[in-house]
């Protein structure tokens, strides 16, 4: 195509044909097959990260963040937040200490019940690009029955110089590892977060772990300057996993934050990295180059474990499309879809609504 | 090392230029290695009805057609060249232009994947043989002489070039302006430049070179190495329609920019023409000086160095005497700037007039005209610039430039991070180039699209008359 | 481990930390892995790219061992670098491009570590017209540098030289290793068939090949920037 205009206005026309219809058929069909991955799902849960735990605290912008993004929260002023802390998994039966993605949503409380949302992960990559290629996933990482190695093809995997795989955790009888091995082996794409998945283990502290937001949003800058950016959380107290040869602890990541924010605040620096032209913008599979421009953002404080845990953790409702001016979503696909995904799992597990704001970003 | 200067020995478009106004590049495939070499044996002596090729010495009486040949790796090595003299070879001229793609800024719609035939199949582009006359019959004629039956080389395709007004290539610019002077060639279009004479190294291989101490390797044996050169030929699209409508875009917003009148005063169009005795709207000579800051000249050729307010000033300046100091008003970041920054102050202080190219090149594609274009850029013809690259060492010359000065803008950090506006590599999402304005301030503009895209291009080496009998008398 | 683990289950789970295994795996395993599964020698420096970010702080890690595996051999190379010390302040701040560059001996090894902008084959050569007769010093101390010194008359081979000693830079995500073995092979079409749990011995058979490699890009706290431009934004003068 010559006119890149034209084929821009192309993309946004078939965007928008998708029609509303469609739209809550297809994050219909999202949820139910995330929830598919999960056979004892709870259905008055999360279909994944379903257990977690809700913190209160407060944002505070660094000196340059309005210099890069006019959104309301990054003008300097203290900010309240509810951040809700998570295991990655769907299941309701908590295992803290199992190798697991966390997750950390933050919303952002502004003037006039206004609000912004940011989910992020401890995975800096995602599975797949398209939201065809995620139903794929999801029916390939179904849970199979797992159990020990034989020893005997241990010692083949050894002479072959491949890692043997790793033994069951106490009462794991079943697991998607194979199935997300399998679909890695035949798509690319996903092999970086299969890796990572694979080898994330369990941190010592949700406050000790790095969030990653994955998609790839727009920022505008007060001159107008718009510009791709990614955002990560990175904890002041450092990063640090649990000893892998250790036996798993299934309860402590709630109790360990309790006290934690008892005895000293929790802080985290928000990175926000600015992508060039050739970085992959709409695809989440694919990470940045590390010698981007990173520009620190602001100041995270967590200050205590929520009061009422059945409002801060189990009804609150994040959405990663719940964006103010100044931030909008890019073209990435999977990040469109979960707009209408976080949606329906919402009304299926009653949470409680929080309004998108009103801004042209969000009528998309 | 021979320091003498035969020029019998060289081929002649390499230290001058023929300006001749057209002009047909055919890139051929050697099939029968034995009738090749026969066909290069006869072309220096203009045997065997093969066409003479043209050399560096002097004419009394202008011929009417000239005649030139390059070979690229792959042509060499078809045509049985020793290993060991293929060894001697540098590496970027044997990977070839296609393989060195990142380097010369040929990503996305410039990427080699994309560049039509022959250029597609590099390794099938062994010689480019091409012809200078004055009408397309004498193209023709040549063509026919040189390549009868097609046995020994076959041709795979052709690109024909033609100016089609004088100097003035496609962008509207003239161009030819300046080009390295050398001590030891005569040039009988002498003219002034502050530039010092460069060293017959920066061209041919066997003489001294712009580097103090440094010589490049001469590939072996030395009757094939020794005057030869390379060249980067490269075909150039230009989207003349859509450099015209960022050109109307740019001074639209301009006229709404707070800063507009340090850039241009009001009442200053009238030092701003296009044609004699025209009256310029402000719009219309916003647009030029736009085009005139990312050239570094003004369309008629005139040097924003010297003349950074009007076109056609009185008295006179020179086309080629200027240098760039701290208050030149030519930008860091224009076109002619990048690629040549003269003595002007660069990050890379060594390398001062250490890049310099000849540069020959020659619009192809019909004359844009407005009044019959409807704007739209895929209805256009294709047109463009043919471009010959001359320097005796691609990897510092040409390649040095293209990477680190013309995209990128190393050289100075006012533009690190931009392209060239020009030429470069540029996505509207992140391009910028910046005017200067008298008070030390800039402007800057934003969303350049590229306006330049490559479609097509070869490393050749221009052999020497010597070069090329060796190639015809190999016998293996 | 599972309750159900017996006592060659615990043996197996303990076995490559063992020394008999790393043997056998160093001597037997990987030797016939590089044969049965060869994997070619990944080029050095930083990979090539369009992108302006990727272009500026770019590492060189050059490892050249000594002829001379002596501490007199070792003091010759330090003595080099230390009679030069003009030459080698008048190279940086006339090429301009490099942000810092380090000299190190380790074993009997002189190495530099430099972090510069730009093209590498110019920041070489530019060294080379600036400061060649300190190449040629340290080179000539080198392992099979003589035959690329005098660097002014042999600039293409002595450029061809340092890269062939410029280490392989392993992606800083571990999967990156896999996609840079298969460019190597001309093998970009999507497949359908990896194995991804070959990554470990991938990792291991690159290794045997690319002896000294650096670890990803290098991790940066100011990325983006190129020398010129902080010198200029903090008035240093470039």
């Amino acid at each position: 195509m010559d006119d890149p205009l034209e084929a821009k206005s192309l993309e946004t026309k078939s965007l928008e044909a998708k029609s509303l219809e469609a739209k809550s058929l297809e994050a219909k069909q999202l949820v139910d097959a995330i929830i598919s991955d999960f056979p004892d799902h709870d259905p008055n849960t999360r279909p994944v990260h379903t257990i977690g735990i809700g913190v209160d605290g407060y944002f505070i912008a660094s000196d340059v963040a309005r210099s890069y993004c006019i959104a309301e929260h990054f003008k300097g002023q203290r900010v309240r937040t509810s951040v809700r802390f998570s295991n990655g998994s769907g299941s309701p039966v908590q295992h803290d200490g199992w190798s697991d993605v966390r997750g950390m949503a933050t919303r952002f409380h502004l003037e006039n019940d206004a609000a912004t949302d940011l989910i992020a992960m401890t995975l800096g990559e995602f599975f797949s690009p398209q939201v065809k290629d995620f139903f794929e996933f999801t029916k390939a990482a179904q849970q199979q029955p797992y159990q020990m190695e034989n020893p005997w093809r241990k010692i083949l995997d050894m002479l072959q110089l491949k890692i043997p795989l790793r033994n069951p955790y106490p009462k794991e009888t079943t697991s998607a590892d194979a199935g997300m091995l399998c679909y890695a082996n035949r798509h690319r794409f996903a092999q970086l977060a299969v890796f990572q998945a694979a080898s994330i283990g369990a941190p010592v502290s949700y406050a000790r772990a790095t969030y990653h937001a994955v998609h790839t949003f727009v920022v505008t800058a007060p001159d107008g300057i718009r510009r791709p950016v990614r955002f990560s959380w990175q904890p002041v107290a450092g990063v640090r996993t649990t000893d892998p040869t250790a036996p798993p602890v299934d309860k402590y990541l709630h109790k360990e934050l309790r006290d934690r924010l008892q005895q000293w605040t929790a802080r985290f620096i928000l990175m926000m990295t600015i992508g060039e032209a050739g970085d992959a913008i709409d695809d989440p599979t694919e990470p940045w180059p590390a010698k981007r421009l990173r520009i620190v953002m602001g100041t995270l404080t967590l200050t205590g474990v929520a009061e009422d845990q059945a409002a801060a953790s189990e009804h609150i409702s994040f959405n990663p499309c719940r964006l103010l001016p100044g931030i909008e979503a890019s073209g990435d696909p999977i990040l469109h879809a979960r707009r209408g995904a976080y949606e329906n799992s919402r009304e299926r597990r009653h949470g409680t609504p929080c309004p998108f704001n009103r801004s042209e970003t969000d009528a998309k | 090392m021979s320091t003498v200067f035969n020029p019998a020995d060289v081929q002649g478009n390499i230290l001058r230029g023929y300006h001749k106004p057209r002009m047909r590049h055919l890139m051929l495939e050697v099939t029968d290695r034995a009738a090749a070499r026969r066909w290069l044996a006869a072309s220096t002596s203009g045997g065997d009805g093969v066409p003479q090729i043209t050399t560096e010495e002097p004419w009394e009486t202008k011929p009417e057609t000239c005649f030139n040949i390059g070979l690229t790796f792959e042509g060499l090595r078809a045509l049985g060249t020793p290993d060991a003299s293929l060894a001697t070879f540098p590496p970027e001229f044997v990977e070839g232009m296609n393989a060195r793609a990142l380097k010369l800024g040929d990503a996305g719609p410039s990427a080699p994947e994309n560049w039509p035939a022959p250029f597609n199949d590099p390794k099938r582009v062994h010689l480019i043989a091409s012809i200078y006359a004055n009408e397309i019959a004498q193209l023709d004629r040549l063509q026919h002489q040189a390549l009868p039956d097609g046995k020994g080389l076959r041709p795979l395709g052709a690109r024909e070039g033609w100016c089609f007004d004088g100097d003035y290539v496609h962008f509207g610019y003239r161009d030819n302006i300046s080009q390295p002077r050398f001590k030891e060639i005569h040039d009988s279009e002498s003219y002034s430049d502050s530039q010092p004479m460069a060293p017959l190294g920066t061209v041919l291989l066997g003489y001294p070179t712009n580097f103090e101490g440094l010589t490049w390797r001469v590939p072996q044996p030395e009757a094939l190495g020794h005057n030869g050169t390379f060249n980067a030929f490269r075909v150039l699209e230009q989207d003349v329609v859509g450099f015209e409508a960022y050109l109307d875009k740019a001074a639209t917003e301009l006229l709404e920019h707070p800063d507009v009148d340090d850039l241009l005063p009001p009442g200053a169009e009238a030092n701003i023409h296009l044609e004699p005795g025209d009256s310029l709207s402000r719009h219309a000579a916003l647009r030029e000086v736009i085009a005139a800051n990312m050239c570094g000249r003004w369309r008629n050729g005139v040097p924003l160095a010297l003349s950074p307010d009007a076109t056609d000033p009185s008295p006179d300046v020179s086309k080629t005497n200027f240098d760039y100091d701290g208050s030149s008003r030519c930008p860091y970041g224009s076109h002619i700037r990048r690629c040549n920054p003269r003595g002007g102050q660069i990050v890379q202080r060594v390398a001062n007039n250490s890049r310099r190219l000849v540069r020959r090149g020659m619009p192809y594609g019909p004359a844009y005209d407005p009044a019959k274009s409807r704007g739209l850029k895929k209805d256009e013809p294709e047109r463009g610039l043919l471009g010959n690259f001359i320097g005796a060492n691609l990897g510092a010359q040409f390649e040095a430039m293209s990477c680190d000065w013309l995209n990128l803008g190393l050289q100075d950090p006012r533009v690190t991070g931009s392209n060239d506006p020009l030429l470069g590599a540029n996505e509207p999402e992140t391009s910028w180039f910046d005017l200067p304005l008298k008070s030390g301030a800039a402007i800057r503009l934003r969303g350049l699209p590229r306006f330049v895209r490559t479609r097509g291009g070869a490393y050749t080496f221009l052999p020497s008359l010597s070069a090329i009998r060796f190639l015809g008398s190999l016998t293996n | 481990m599972p309750s159900n683990a017996g006592w060659l289950d615990r043996f197996v789970d303990g076995l490559p930390e063992t020394r008999f295994f790393q043997f056998v795996a160093a001597h037997i395993l990987v030797p016939y892995w590089a044969w049965r599964t060869p994997v070619k020698l990944l080029p050095g420096g930083p990979p090539p790219s369009v992108q302006p970010g990727d272009n500026v702080q770019r590492m060189m890690n050059l490892v050249m061992p000594l002829k001379d595996k002596s501490p007199v051999g070792r003091a010759k190379a330090a003595l080099a670098i230390a009679q030069n010390k003009d030459e080698i302040y008048a190279g940086l701040d006339n090429v301009g491009t490099v942000h810092f560059a380090r000299f190190v001996i380790v074993d009997n090894n002189i190495c530099m570590f430099s972090v510069y902008d730009g093209d590498f084959t110019n920041y070489i050569r530019h060294f080379i017209v600036t400061i060649g007769s300190v190449f040629d010093a340290v080179v000539s101390l080198v392992d099979g540098g003589d035959d690329v010194i005098p660097s002014e008359d042999n600039v293409e081979k002595f450029i061809e030289w340092v890269h062939a000693h410029d280490m392989y830079q392993v992606p800083d995500l571990a999967t990156g290793i896999l996609r840079d073995q298969e460019a190597l092979n001309g093998d970009t079409a999507a497949p359908g068939n990896d194995d991804l749990r070959l990554l470990p011995r991938q990792l291991i058979l690159q290794l045997n090949v690319n002896n000294n490699v650096s670890l990803g890009s290098g991790y940066r706290a100011y990325p983006g920037y190129s020398a010129a431009q902080v010198r200029q934004q903090f008035g240093s003068g470039w």
